[in-house]
């Protein structure tokens, strides 16, 4: 389709090139970039950008964002693959043989026919509706690399994949696919600022009676302009649980899709956030639609802002025709510890189905001044009570890690982040 | 002790006088009582000395062990050794009471330039005290005060009093919301921690507590003053004939 | 039948209520009367005859023909969860007067009997002595003053010498451009700009009648005030505007009816209200909305494109916005409250009910620009046939509105399951010291509480009416005696045919 094609969507494309032919994905790049020219890349204007600037994904060129160490899941013991600037690194990688799992790269599975095919720009393009979502298109289009992952057993211990960024002006398109098939269950942790600026997919598949858990740690005060997409697609029975903990940084929207296709289905999204200075800019887009009997899903979503840290929450439950005995819970709170703050939530409802009971909460407010006072009557110095009652705030979330001893881990770093703010 | 000298005290939000000049001395070592009907200034006694928002002194002092404590910060009042154990103690999610316990007590510990203590002896000495007051090992593990009972909170606050071993306890309405075995589970933990040393100001508006936790002194507040001081025979009287006598008294 | 005990307590009252009514929509005849209408369409020619037939001075029609201007270069807004044919605005008649009213009535007594008898046949006799629809023997005689808009013209206000005496003007807003052009001017589109939106400019530009209301300083209107609109005429589009101002100190209670009658095509109609409040002034500004909701396949119905909003410009001032939303067959209405000056109070507590065909998109926005500002907005939907129901709000708090405080309850009811129900609120939060909780929840009817009314006797529509009654309790206390009557009736009928 020869459409109009917008200055910016067209410098944009004119710097990427034309998608490498890489085998079994070419057919869904060329689909994704013809995608792309109909819907041209969003701004301003877009119902779904409305209070997060898309500028920085969308400009032909990356921003220079500072290098930054980052200490993502040390410690837990897991399976490590690394990439570098969005580069995969063989040396700091461990080696991709685990029981219960498959795993290749994207970049250098060029098999003609491969299960991912059915997979690969396929839960994308389900979640262009009704909300399109342009850079997603672009990376389907355009990932230089990722993970494919399949999921066959129990995975003993969870995948980490690790993020570094070492150049100032590295530009990052990564595209994972992760398939766990029927009653199979895995646990992926990433963590780290891919890039300078990084446009990340994740689709998932989850078939009957599988679970799969996500766990993401991003960014502890760094520069960067982050976009992530999770696309997750539920079978019967199945259960999936993602977290994000995000410390500062610059600009960061992570966008979660999740269709609820299969019945008796469980899907919760949880995030964290801490947000410090002007600079901070945090999104977190979510679009849950149930079309199954009996689904759950839970989003729950928590702010911490100060210094003129800005707070997003897009969230909506479709709960389409027929969906019946669909439980939706949504909440998204932020606290804001100053006045230069500023938190926006629209948190949406769109209901087909009579036997449900879906619900939505929304607050926002400065801390507990009672709670402060409880806590400083008992010796704890302001500072300290302070952060005691932003983790308090914060537990809701942490709640929803599937892991206990994740759940401690993400505690611990919480605990570690406030204490040496 | 505790010296309370002419203390006014006024709303923040609205020009709207509570107390209107009180005086009192809590010996070291003793209970005294504030009793009053509602709307007396009891509980805005027990906030303004612990510091909490909202209130302005407009006049007068407190003195707590030879240390005027009105312009401290809230921490300082309680590393100088006040407590008050509150009449609607916080609930707060997503906080161990374990956790709480032990930032309290090695907060305090560290601003009186002592070591803090060990997780051991922390845990050993939380146990021990727990168990006096029939405070399970669930209940430390839950959240500060979540989901817990009326009588559970009550004895939280006096576990919380024991580990932090303040010098002068003030007690909010202790014994609202309380049945009779729960009041006396509370009164017996606040016993244990009489030792000649500590002193308490008990505030409550019925007598039946004081059954339980004998006081040296009872005072009446009426319209935010002391109208009236006397020996442990006052709360009685007021048990027998109400407020009312003494206030058309001293009115 | 009285020990029927249901959620948030349905009185008895209700329960018969709610018993006695039968039928469907009620208001659907039509009165045969001679009209002379206005050549079909828009265009300035069109928009200088409404203000010659006015009788409007040069200003206003400047002013319309520049509304008009701004409303050419502007498009129909897409972005609310409604779904209707293109609207051909060159095939609407914009101007739709009764032959009798072309001589301006003296008094009320002047005006044609027929008319006088549809207003009497709808429950609002135009005497002054009576009372509004569905009341009888108060305990205490209560007068409400009627503004009575029949298509495009007012046909005359009730108990205007005995509100003249209190100070109050209460006449129609034609008459005010007239008699008291210094008010309308220094007020008219001071809160609904004229470029405000598609539906308002439109209504700038040609709008023929409907009431204007102005308390004095420190002064309580003796009676509640009321209009009660009504369409008639066939392919008219009704464009009234409501100018309401209350000055410092003052408080007024407003009442707002409507009805038309059933017809197969779709007829428009786009109002404007403008509420100014001034300092230490509170005004109550209560609708029933019972335009016909078009048939069970969504033949005909009023698309109501409604744009009303108030400005709290005072410190302490307060407004509180009731609506009971039933009929129509497209709604689209978010009455606003600009909470300007400082300690200003802002309410919506709005019921709106769509059933088979019907869409509705409603909501507020609270825009909080004043310190220590409040608001709060209660909303509940109900859903059943194949209707669609939109709660739409936005809730701002400006940097400068510092200790303020929102909360917002929206709840959804569905009865069926070929209805959809949604929530789509907008939260803005630029100081920390301000405060704003905001729930939802979607449901279908208890069965329990259904099945609980079925066993004492009522049949699966009645429990329906009384369980969804409760539902919008809080809601139905909030409106004034005489309409909550007439607005739990309204429910119960707004959902005939919803179940079995």
């Amino acid at each position: 389709m020869a459409a109009f094609l917008d200055a910016k969507t067209n410098d944009r494309l004119t710097a990427l090139g034309t998608p490498a032919a890489v085998g079994w994905s070419e057919d869904a790049r060329l689909d994704a970039v013809t995608r792309l020219r109909t819907t041209g890349l969003p701004d301003r204007r877009d119902e779904y950008w409305k209070y997060t600037r898309p500028d920085a994904f969308t400009a032909p060129a990356a921003t220079a964002a500072a290098a930054a160490e980052f200490e993502g899941f040390a410690g837990v013991d897991a399976l490590t693959i690394t990439f570098v600037d969005g580069v995969f690194d063989a040396d700091a990688s461990d080696d991709f043989a685990l029981e219960g799992i498959e795993i290749e790269r994207l970049a250098t599975s060029d098999v003609d026919i491969h299960w991912a095919k059915d997979l690969y720009g396929v839960l994308e393009t389900n979640g262009q509706t009704p909300v399109s979502r342009p850079l997603a298109a672009l990376n389907t289009a355009y990932a230089t690399d990722g993970l494919i992952i399949r999921v066959t057993g129990e995975v003993s211990k969870p995948i980490s994949v690790v993020y570094l960024q070492k150049s100032d002006a590295s530009d990052a398109i990564l595209h994972h696919v992760v398939k766990v098939d029927a009653g199979a269950s895995a646990t992926i942790l990433e963590a780290g600022p891919v890039a300078a600026r990084a446009n990340t997919v994740m689709e998932i598949d989850i078939a009957d009676n599988a679970t799969f858990n996500h766990l993401r740690l991003q960014g502890r005060d760094h520069e960067q302009a982050t976009l992530t997409h999770t696309f997750t697609r539920l079978g019967n029975e199945s259960a999936f649980k993602s977290f994000t903990l995000t410390a500062n940084g610059t600009l960061t929207r992570n966008e979660a899709i999740i269709e609820m296709n299969g019945d008796d289905a469980s899907a919760h999204v949880a995030g964290a956030a801490l947000g410090d200075g002007g600079d901070f800019n945090h999104d977190d887009t979510v679009f849950v639609t149930h079309d199954a009997l009996n689904g759950e899903s839970r989003q729950v979503f928590k702010k911490v802002l100060r210094n003129g840290a800005t707070g997003i929450f897009q969230g909506k439950i479709l709960v389409k025709e027929g969906a019946q005995k669909t439980d939706g819970y949504q909440i998204s709170q932020s606290l804001l510890l100053d006045d230069d703050a500023q938190f926006y939530a629209k948190p949406e409802l769109e209901i087909y189905a009579d036997d449900v009971a879906c619900s939505h909460g929304s607050t926002t407010g400065a801390i507990d001044d009672h709670a402060l006072y409880y806590l400083r009557s008992r010796g704890v110095p302001k500072a300290q009570a302070e952060d005691m009652l932003v983790l308090s705030f914060l537990a809701e979330a942490v709640d929803e890690i599937a892991d206990e001893d994740l759940q401690d881990f993400i505690l611990g770093k919480l605990e570690t982040w406030l204490a040496d703010r | 002790m505790l010296e309370i000298k002419n203390l006014h005290v006024q709303l923040e939000e609205e020009e709207k006088q509570i107390l209107k000049g009180i005086d009192l001395k809590v010996e070291t070592g003793k209970v005294h009582a504030i009793m009053g009907p509602n709307g007396s200034g009891k509980s805005t006694t027990s906030y303004v000395l612990s510091g909490r928002d909202g209130y302005e002194v407009t006049e007068g002092e407190a003195i707590l062990d030879g240390q005027s404590i009105l312009d401290l910060e809230p921490e300082e009042r309680a590393a100088a050794g006040l407590f008050l154990a509150f009449q609607y103690p916080v609930e707060i999610p997503g906080v161990g009471n374990m956790t709480f316990l032990r930032t309290a007590v090695n907060a305090q510990r560290k601003a009186r330039g002592q070591d803090e203590l060990s997780a051991g002896d922390f845990l050993k000495e939380v146990r021990a005290k727990a168990k006096t007051l029939k405070i399970d090992a669930d209940m430390l593990k839950r959240p500060v005060n979540v989901g817990f009972s009326g009588g559970e909170k009550k004895r939280n606050e006096i576990l919380q009093m024991a580990m932090l071993e303040p010098k002068m306890c003030i007690l909010d309405e202790t014994d609202s919301g309380l049945d009779v075995d729960a009041m006396k589970l509370v009164a017996e933990g606040v016993n244990a921690l009489r030792d000649g040393e500590r002193s308490f100001l008990v505030i409550t508006h019925y007598q039946r507590l004081l059954d339980y936790i004998k006081p040296d002194v009872v005072h009446i507040l009426y319209d935010g003053r002391i109208v009236k001081t006397g020996g442990p025979e006052l709360a009685l009287e007021v048990e027998k004939n109400g407020y009312a006598d003494i206030i058309a008294e001293v009115a | 039948m009285d020990d029927v005990q249901v959620k948030d307590g349905v009185d008895a009252e209700t329960v018969e209520a709610v018993q006695s009514l039968s039928g469907t929509y009620k208001h659907g005849w039509e009165t045969e009367i001679e009209m002379e209408y206005a050549p079909k369409g828009v265009n300035p020619d069109i928009v200088r005859l409404i203000s010659e037939k006015n009788d409007e001075p040069e200003w206003m029609t400047e002013w319309r023909l520049a509304a008009f201007e701004r409303w050419m270069q502007l498009k129909e807004p897409t972005w609310a969860m409604v779904d209707y044919p293109e609207i051909d605005f060159q095939d609407i008649f914009y101007y739709a007067r009764p032959k009798s009213m072309e001589e301006k009535p003296k008094s009320l007594d002047e005006v044609d009997p027929k008319l006088l008898e549809t207003y009497a046949k709808l429950g609002i006799p135009l005497k002054e002595q009576a009372l509004l629809a569905g009341v009888e023997a108060p305990e205490e005689e209560r007068k409400v003053a009627v503004d009575a808009v029949f298509d495009s013209v007012s046909l005359g206000t009730t108990f205007q010498d005995e509100l003249k005496k209190a100070g109050v003007i209460f006449c129609s807003i034609s008459e005010a451009i007239r008699e008291h052009p210094e008010l309308v001017r220094q007020y008219l589109g001071t809160v609904v700009p004229v470029s405000d939106n598609f539906y308002a400019t439109l209504n700038s530009a040609v709008f023929s009648d409907g009431s204007f209301v102005y308390i004095p300083p420190n002064t309580k209107c003796p009676m509640e005030l009321s209009t009660y609109f009504r369409i008639n005429a066939e392919n008219t589009g009704q464009f009234e505007r409501t100018l309401i101002i209350a000055d410092k100190g003052s408080y007024v209670s407003y009442l707002e009816g409507c009805t038309a009658p059933k017809r197969d095509t779709a007829q428009l109609h786009a109002a404007v209200v403008e509420i100014v409040i001034l300092e230490d002034a509170e005004v109550k500004y209560s609708t029933v909305q019972n335009w016909f909701p078009g048939d069970e396949d969504g033949k005909g119905g009023i698309y109501n494109f409604v744009t009303k909003r108030a400005d709290c410009r005072g410190d302490r001032a307060k407004v509180m916005w009731t609506q009971v939303e039933t009929g129509s067959a497209v709604t689209w209405k978010y009455p606003s409250c600009i909470l300007r000056g400082d300690d200003s109070q802002g309410e919506f507590y709005s019921i709106a009910i769509a059933n088979n065909m019907q869409q509705a998109d409603t909501g507020t926005k609270m825009i909080h620009l004043g310190k220590n500002t409040k608001s709060r907005i209660v909303s509940k939907g109900i859903s059943a046939g194949k209707a669609q129901n939109t709660y739409r709000g936005q809730v701002t708090m400006h940097p400068k509105a510092k200790e303020s405080r929102n909360y917002t309850q929206c709840d959804s009811l569905l009865i069926g399951d070929k209805c959809g129900a949604h929530t789509v609120p907008y939260i803005e939060v630029k100081n920390n010291s301000s405060r704003v909780e905001h729930e939802a929840t979607t449901s279908k009817v208890d069965d329990d509480q259904l099945f609980y009314c079925r066993a004492r006797g009522m049949d699966e529509e009645e429990a329906v009416a009384l369980v969804v009654n409760g539902f919008c309790k809080e809601v139905l206390q909030a409106l004034p005696m005489e309409f909550a009557m007439e607005a739990q009736a309204l429910v119960a009928i707004s959902l005939e045919g919803s179940v079995g």
